[in-house]
């Protein structure tokens, strides 16, 4: 009887049964340029749709044109919120080329300034994802605090956010014993302010209600789709470069990897209050214990043209694994410098973990991925002869079918 | 665990903010402020604005009354304090460490700002 009608029918007409919501890229619930095409039915999501694109800047080219030294001061502005890595991760892989050996005091110094700044980007996730969820007082409180960490890392580097306190072969400043005393009083202050966040996100019903159980990734899902960072860590995955390859002073600092096995937002945010706390005992360990000598290089002498060779560095960014790769021919400049962010693992391939939640999740699991977009932002392959625009996708880099020169 | 107790705690003491432009921001003695160079020790040898990673700095001749023995070249460097990302990286490389540091963070402004009065003043 059905195959009778469908045969005399003469037109079909179709009844969508989803709707495409878009959120972003200028949204007042995402603080990032994101596009994130949402189909939903109903409430529930049944598929996204990540685009981004919208704060490319052509860093890795504008890298490969200006000489080492300037390079430095570029790798900083990759992003603003954890500079201090992306300067490491480029100092020591050219250190690596060239041979440099910093410091015993230089390694704890830098470990100094980039543990204070993944305890000021923990403390500023945490404080989005509470306005996220409208707990507006809470998010100022948050930062009200955070403002301690900027001044600390004033007096350590000279500028609150952007450092620029890495050089080749050591560091730019150093600390007498005044402005030991003055970071130590602040960590003081700062220790029962972080303890509390952390057991207001564990205990508080607004928040527990909003984040419990959302967004949980199991161990399989976040390991095969290679995220990193807090989320590995908050789905029960023990990774964190500074203890595979306890890089610069992380060999001799002691501190524990912290891992929660939930999976859900909740644990993620709950790995960024621990791993600030424990951050926090780095700082004062390093500071108690900072070997005597020099740490300060001096810029004169420094060599122009380094050695030709390639190298890789990683470095545990606030966000996960952060990872630079240089390949050096001659001259003073650089023939490719390679950048991997861990917002780019972790925001492009979070796409499946929106589904089966309702509309109002998708922002606060975006936020527990703590997105950084301006990291992220360089996969599209320019022709400039004909002016056209295509994306391409890392396999057909690698397998050899695009060529890129 | 709840937050109003800190809440009711903070409603009654004085605010946390500062009242900016009336009071002045706290700020370390060493902050990478605006910094200038000293005319009495610059040799014009125009390094800084090579080595600048903003290209902010550029080398310009001095006024014709001003004859310095040390500086045959007659240049100085004139930073463009709009464009300047404040790295120090001129102060540092600087081979006679000719470049004065503040700190002085109040910058904003509707027009361009060079450091140009600033090093002339050094001298005489």
């Amino acid at each position: 009887m059905e195959s009778e009608a469908a045969e005399k029918a003469t037109s079909l007409i179709k009844i969508p049964i989803t709707l495409e919501i878009p959120i972003g890229p200028q949204h007042p619930a995402i603080h990032e340029p994101v596009l994130l095409k949402v189909y939903a039915d109903g409430e529930e999501v049944v598929g996204v749709d990540i685009g981004t694109g919208y704060n490319h800047r052509g860093v890795e080219k504008l890298l490969e044109n200006n000489t080492f030294y300037k390079d430095k001061f570029i790798t900083s502005r990759i992003c603003g919120i954890c500079n201090t890595v992306h300067e490491n991760c480029f100092v020591r892989a050219v250190e690596y080329i060239s041979g440099m050996e910093p410091s015993a005091r230089a390694r704890y110094l830098r470990v100094l300034v980039m543990e204070l700044e993944r305890i000021h980007s923990h403390m500023l996730i945490n404080a989005i994802m509470a306005e996220i969820i409208g707990f507006d007082t809470l998010f100022m409180y948050i930062m009200r605090d955070r403002e301690l960490v900027m001044k600390a890392k004033e007096i350590v580097s000279g500028g609150r956010v952007l450092a620029e306190f890495h050089m080749f072969g050591g560091v730019r400043r150093d600390i007498d014993d005044v402005k030991k005393e003055k970071i130590l009083d602040i960590l003081k202050k700062l220790e029962p302010r972080l303890k509390y966040y952390r057991r207001l996100f564990e205990e508080d019903p607004t928040i527990t209600k909003r984040l419990m159980e959302i967004g949980i990734l199991r161990p399989r899902d976040v390991v095969s789709h290679g995220m990193v960072g807090p989320i590995l860590r908050g789905s029960g995955v023990k990774s964190d470069v500074r203890a595979e390859d306890r890089y610069d002073a992380y060999n001799e600092v002691p501190f524990n990897v912290i891992v929660k096995g939930e999976g859900d937002s909740l644990a993620r945010m709950l790995v960024r209050w621990d791993e600030a706390l424990e951050s926090l005992e780095m700082c004062r360990y390093i500071l108690e214990h900072l070997p005597s000598g020099s740490a300060v290089v001096d810029e004169r002498k420094l060599p122009r043209v380094f050695p030709a060779g390639e190298s890789f560095a990683r470095v545990e960014a606030p966000r996960g694994e952060l990872t630079y790769y240089i390949q050096h021919i001659k001259g003073d400049k650089p023939y490719r410098v390679k950048v991997r962010t861990p917002s780019f693992n972790n925001i492009i391939n979070s796409g499946f973990s929106y589904l089966r939640h309702s509309i109002a999740d998708v922002p606060v699991i975006l936020v527990s991925y703590d997105p950084c977009i301006s990291c992220m932002e360089r996969a599209i392959v320019v022709d400039l002869k004909n002016g056209t625009e295509k994306k391409v996708t890392f396999r057909d880099i690698a397998m050899g079918k695009v060529r890129l020169r | 665990m709840s937050i109003i107790r800190d809440v009711i705690r903070n409603l009654l003491s004085k605010p946390i903010t500062i009242e900016y432009p009336r009071k002045l921001t706290p700020i370390e003695k060493d902050f990478r402020g605006r910094h200038y160079a000293d005319l009495k020790k610059c040799t014009g040898c125009s390094l800084c604005a090579i080595e600048c990673p903003s290209n902010c700095i550029s080398m310009e001749k001095l006024p014709e009354n001003i004859k310095l023995r040390h500086n045959p070249r007659g240049l100085y460097p004139n930073i463009n304090y709009m464009s300047c990302v404040f790295c120090y990286r001129c102060v540092k490389v600087c081979p006679v460490n000719a470049y004065i540091t503040t700190n002085e963070y109040r910058l904003s402004s509707v027009k361009e700002v060079y450091s140009k009065e600033l090093t002339i003043q050094t001298v005489g």
